[in-house]
């Protein structure tokens, strides 16, 4: 029998009395492109959040390539290969955006990989470089943009050389043109090669997005949460046709 | 390898000091305090100007090493005496009542600083804000509670007195105190100016994104918690051994007070703020000593100027005076220049 490569079981989470996740129960193959939608406060990123241990679930289990994750430290998580973005940014405000980076490439498991390079620097130019916002290397990170803080996000993630990468609204305030590379990033992060110094083999991904209409191109299979619970799993084209799912999206305002 | 002629090596001499400090006012100015730090002797030997420069070496470390914990990690350190008591009281109990000589008690003292670092590190790892605060602000005081307890050991109220100097010569003594001073601030720069400096400040800027990227924040907090108690106990080793007395006043919330104090008016985060916030501040206390009632007014009303107008701290304030940063590659060059000396690319 092959292990999965993840495996959720009976995830719970509540604050308070609100079960923000609930049950909730699914599984990845290796570089599958996972898209995770679902109305506003449906669970999405406190689902992430317990995937990555910065929350405890109240119960259940993650398996990451059979082992266990729950209870384990984030940075452990990050370690073993689970690397995150932030929803609402959190960038070292006082640091230039290089140093910024090369907190990932300092990691012990980004530091472990490929012994042929022992420069921290370069090593987190090479991921600003994928990210696209290598000419502004040395600016410190509160000058720069909501798009290039996004972009910034996935540089320190990349940086890990992570196997799975949970991008919580990777487009979120973005214009249609920075989508359109915001996009195309992922997709060549997602096939994988060698950017540099940076070795992607591919990693497999969740993406957490409102718009539904770049998503569906980026993603394999999607899974839907409505107040914490599952609520469909499917193909892109299924997941829309559901009518289960178009009357969450109606019952909120709707997705974009 | 070839031996380089003096000659030759002369000449690169002169060359690196052209291009590398000639270029900025601070690194000039650096160069000259060091020189006429090191030089002073040959041109005064005033017993008590000797005395006063010791001790603002000492407090000059003992500032420093508060920094490369609080101000960079961002753990509000308020109870930093009791790195530097501990670090006294170790080196006067060797010292006295073990014949230990300074050079083995005062490394000693430091390591005794570096375990209570530990202890206190590991309890303030989860707290923030006004609970770190408070909680730092207790050790020192639980510390003194025991000296009072022990006085037998301790010497209760007058302290550990008779302790032997590092040197019985006067310009000995000052050689040994402005050169450890000289050496221990480079070598906590060259901390804060590594890769593990990257991380300090990354998590004070935010330690969850730290963790985000993999790294242990658990273990760089405490080895910050135990860098600056080996520093710290140093320069409380070091007092004791200068004063020949370690006592309670070591451990008073005044000292932890007066060692924030001097970082804040320095410049967070810098390592060479708190160091010449010390220089011109505690010479400067000595100097008022002539109008003993004004004393800790004048000082009160100084470090309230210093806070209303250079919230930065007074270094940041005077270098952005005299050098101006590279828009394009962020080289500093003197104000007066028009174009970078690095990339050419025009300053404004
Ligand atoms: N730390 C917390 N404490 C209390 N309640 C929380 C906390 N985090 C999230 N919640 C609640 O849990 C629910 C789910 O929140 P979550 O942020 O996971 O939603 P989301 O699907 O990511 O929404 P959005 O699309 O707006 O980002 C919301 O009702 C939210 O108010
Ligand atoms: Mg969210």
């Amino acid at each position: 029998m092959t292990v999965p490569f993840l495996e959720v079981e009976g995830l719970t989470k509540s604050f308070g009395g609100l079960r923000a996740v609930n049950d909730v129960k699914f599984r990845m193959e290796q570089k599958e492109v996972l898209g995770l939608i679902g109305p506003n406060g449906a669970g999405k990123t406190t689902l992430l959040r317990l995937l990555t241990g910065i929350l405890k679930p109240d119960s259940g289990s993650v398996r990451f390539k059979g082992k266990e994750l729950v209870g384990h430290k984030l940075w452990d998580i990050v370690n073993m290969g689970v690397a995150c973005t932030f929803q609402n940014m959190r960038p070292f405000r006082r640091l230039p955006i290089i140093a910024n980076v090369m907190v990932s490439c300092l990691s012990p498991r980004s530091m472990g990989r490929g012994e042929w390079v022992k420069v921290v620097e370069a090593k987190a130019m090479d991921a600003l470089e994928f990210a696209g916002i290598s000419d502004m290397a040395l600016e410190k990170a509160s000058t720069l943009s909501q798009g290039d803080l996004k972009r910034l996000e996935v540089a320190r993630a990349v940086a890990t050389d992570p196997e799975l990468l949970l991008l919580d609204e990777p487009f979120g305030g973005l214009s249609p043109a920075e989508t359109e590379l915001m996009a195309k990033s992922i997709r060549r992060l997602h096939k994988g090669g060698r950017f540099g110094r940076l070795h992607s083999e591919g990693p497999a991904m969740i993406i957490v997005e409102h718009k539904l209409q770049q998503l569906m191109k980026i993603v394999d299979r999607i899974v839907v949460l409505n107040f914490g619970t599952l609520l469909a799993e499917g193909t892109p084209e299924e997941v829309v046709n559901n009518p289960r799912v178009i009357e969450a999206y109606l019952g909120q305002q709707g997705g974009q | 390898m070839t031996m380089i002629s003096p000659a030759v090596q002369l000449k690169r001499l002169v060359t690196l000091v052209r291009t590398e400090v000639l270029v900025l006012p601070s690194r000039v100015i650096v160069a000259m305090f060091v020189l006429a730090l090191l030089g002073l002797p040959l041109v005064s030997q005033n017993p008590y100007l000797i005395r006063v420069i010791i001790l603002t070496s000492v407090f000059a470390i003992l500032a420093a090493s508060w920094d490369l914990l609080s101000g960079f990690t961002g753990q509000m350190n308020f109870g930093h005496a009791l790195f530097f008591g501990m670090g006294a009281y170790t080196s006067a109990l060797l010292n006295i009542h073990f014949a230990i000589p300074p050079w083995g008690s005062v490394p000693m003292g430091a390591l005794a600083a570096v375990l209570t670092g530990l202890i206190v590190g590991i309890p303030c790892l989860r707290l923030r804000g006004t609970y770190l605060a408070l909680t730092t602000m207790a050790f020192p005081i639980i510390l003194m509670g025991i000296v009072f307890a022990l006085p037998d050991l301790t010497g209760g109220e007058l302290g550990i007195s008779g302790l032997q100097r590092l040197s019985n010569s006067l310009v000995g003594n000052y050689y040994i105190y402005v050169v450890t001073m000289l050496v221990l601030s480079a070598v906590m720069w060259k901390i804060t100016d590594s890769h593990t400096g990257i991380i300090f400040h990354a998590i004070r800027e935010d330690e969850l994104a730290v963790r985000a990227s993999g790294i242990n924040t658990t273990r760089y907090k405490l080895m910050a918690f135990c860098l600056s108690g080996f520093f710290a106990g140093i320069s409380g080793g070091m007092y004791a051994h200068y004063m020949r007395i370690a006592g309670p006043s070591t451990l008073e919330v005044s000292m932890s007070f007066s060692v924030v104090i001097w970082a804040v008016f320095g410049g967070l985060a810098t390592i060479y703020g708190p160091i010449a916030a010390v220089f011109v501040l505690f010479p400067f206390l000595e100097f008022v000593r002539f109008w003993p009632e004004y004393r800790t007014m004048i000082f009160a009303v100084v470090v309230l100027l210093i806070l209303l107008y250079m919230p930065e701290g007074i270094v940041h304030w005077a270098r952005d005076k005299m050098e101006k940063e590279c828009p394009r590659c962020k080289i500093r060059n003197v104000a007066t220049r028009k174009s970078c000396r690095v990339c050419t690319a025009l300053l404004d």
